[in-house]
């Protein structure tokens, strides 16, 4: 299949659903990762147990796309409708999560997130919404996956805030923070490939797309990214998927082409 | 008090229970936000409150922006569709005293100080958010915001998080009954924890409710009455946030928010237009529309009854 058959954030979505087995326990974050839990639950992974920040654990398919976490149609496919102390709770700090994902604003080099703010924290030249739940599954999570769209002001080599704490300044600095050993991020997608976490906690390109380069990603990030001896090109979505994606998951493009009518008057 | 004292007005209980300097804390998760009670808050220009909420959303930015809170806790400020909170954005950039003082916690260690203000726990302990820049920047909470040390059982570094205590609460729910027991579901988040630390509480409910009505599904009780000050009868309350089973979210509304609070001026005229410009929630109905509201009813998706049944006392007994 030519790369022109899907599009960027498709094959971002798909990589992210590649990650998740069948059987897991998730924590799922708003944004890109509904739709690639989604999307694993429809393939692979019809047995992953989808739990959000708000208290909410999905039982079936939704009959539309959440366009969010809390999102009411989530009450009509939810198999427990709890609090944040049942999910965050009893769930993530429990240790019960076997993967946790995420979207965000900024990753840096050891995979810290910031979804709160670029610049000075007191006088921010650009102001996002804050944590929500981030702070806490980066905090916890045994195995954090981040998926963002990729471009080169995303990534640099150290965030402005630190939000989600990843590796903090490097794989030992998190331990001796206090964070309870093996937890922290294990993947970063993106719409140029996948990275995972070396000895040290440094990002390491390990994966591209049909079609991509590694070049094409270090010059996408503002470090000397490294990049995995064994480099491997990651197999396109297969047309079901795709089908599924575009016509069973998002038919109305909310999450795939950003249809989301927000220009539309209100009288 | 009797119980029948506790049913008002929304102005009425604004007026007795929201004093200027309070700690507020605003329940509601996306769903259940009791707009209209913080309508009512900023048409009686109640001023330098403590606004803490879990899930800040729009309801928050219209509070900052209406000159309300001098101080915020939060750990999410943002208008879901997903675009900027644009009010709250400004206020975090201005200059002297018209500037709010803004605390940030994750979700999880914001419900944990609530929960440990309901039970008046002295603190939690808790492995999240001690590496994080939480920690590092702190606002008016200082030294009170969390403290990281050492667990006199493990010995490892845990974060210490203390009760956060509110003098009012509101909340927006189904039903409640005369007593102020007050019944509902759906998507909760922190909302249990945050309202059972506060000193008073309002209830803003879509209808009133026998009491026999509550005691047929006592399990949807979320506060029971003896806890509760205020009752407010108050269809609709939540709009634009919404209340599972009764009416939708009104992502065009929000939408429409997001359009016309891009400038302070603007902002403004949204207040002029939507809450100064109205005497109550029933012409803010009006104002909204029939077809607006049909459009947001929800179709009905109900589940089977469930049984309290109970043996009577055995003859031998």
């Amino acid at each position: 299949m030519e790369r022109s058959a899907y599009s960027p954030l498709e094959m971002m979505i798909v990589a992210a659903s590649r990650l998740i087995a069948d059987g897991m326990v998730l924590m799922v974050g708003t944004q890109w990762p509904i739709v690639s839990a989604l999307l694993a639950r429809k393939t692979h992974a019809p047995g992953a147990a989808i739990c959000f920040e708000g208290g909410t654990v999905l039982g079936s398919a939704p009959s539309r796309i959440p366009l969010f976490t809390g999102d009411p149609v989530t009450g009509s496919c939810a198999c427990m409708m709890g609090d944040s102390l049942d999910t965050l709770g009893a769930v993530l700090h429990a240790g019960f999560a076997d993967l946790a994902i995420i979207s965000g604003a900024n990753v840096d080099r050891f995979g810290n997130i910031n979804t709160t703010c670029i610049g000075d924290y007191h006088r921010p030249k650009q102001r996002f919404g804050g944590s929500g739940g981030a702070g806490d599954f980066g905090s916890l999570a045994r195995r954090l996956v981040v998926v963002v769209e990729h471009n080169r002001v995303r990534f640099p080599e150290r965030v402005d805030y630190i939000t989600t704490p990843g590796y903090l300044q490097g794989r030992g600095s998190r331990e001796a923070a206090g964070f309870r050993a093996g937890t922290g991020p294990w993947a970063v997608v993106t719409t140029l490939g996948l990275f995972r976490f070396d000895e040290n906690g440094e990002m390491v390109l390990a994966a591209i797309y049909a079609g991509g380069s590694a070049e094409e990603v270090r010059d996408n990030v503002q470090w000397d990214l490294r990049v995995a001896e064994d480099l491997e090109t990651l197999p396109p979505p297969d047309e079901e998927t795709l089908r599924l994606l575009r016509e069973e998951i998002d038919p109305l493009g909310i999450y795939l082409r950003n249809a989301r009518a927000t220009d539309k008057p209100y009288f | 008090m009797t119980s029948q004292d506790k049913i008002m007005s929304m102005a009425a209980a604004i007026e007795r229970y929201v004093k200027d300097g309070d700690t507020v804390y605003i329940g509601g998760f996306i769903s259940h936000d009791p707009f209209a009670a913080v309508h009512e808050i900023i048409r009686q220009k109640k001023r330098n409150l403590t606004l803490s909420k879990c899930g800040g959303l729009i309801i928050l930015d219209q509070l900052i922006g209406a000159g309300c809170a001098s101080k915020v806790v939060t750990s999410y400020i943002w208008n879901p569709i997903p675009r900027p909170a644009h009010a709250f954005i400004r206020a975090l950039r201005e200059e002297g005293p018209e500037r709010v003082q803004l605390e940030e916690y994750p979700i999880l260690a914001l419900t944990l100080s609530y929960f440990a203000g309901a039970l008046d726990l002295p603190y939690v302990a808790t492995k999240t958010i001690m590496g994080a820049d939480f920690a590092r920047y702190r606002s008016f909470l200082g030294e009170e915001k969390l403290k990281i040390e050492t667990s006199p059982f493990t010995g490892e570094k845990v974060c210490l998080i203390p009760p956060l205590k509110h003098d009012v609460g509101i909340i927006q729910v189904h039903r409640a009954d005369m007593q102020g027991n007050a019944q509902t579901w759906g998507f909760l988040g922190d909302t249990k924890w945050g309202l059972l630390s506060c000193k008073k509480i309002i209830v803003c409910a879509e209808e009133i409710v026998s009491e026999e009505t509550v005691l047929r599904d006592p399990q949807r009780t979320l506060l029971p009455g003896f806890r509760v000050d205020a009752v407010v009868a108050e269809p609709w309350g939540s709009h634009p946030s919404y209340l599972m089973g009764c009416y939708d979210l009104d992502w065009l509304y929000l939408a429409f928010y997001e359009r016309e609070t891009r400038t302070a001026d603007a902002f403004e005229r949204y207040l002029d237009d939507w809450v100064y410009g109205l005497k109550d929630r029933g012409e803010y109905i009006e104002k909204l529309g029939a077809e607006k509201l049909a459009g947001l009813k929800v179709k009905s998706w109900t589940g089977e009854p469930v049984s309290y049944g109970f043996t009577p006392f055995h003859q031998e007994l």
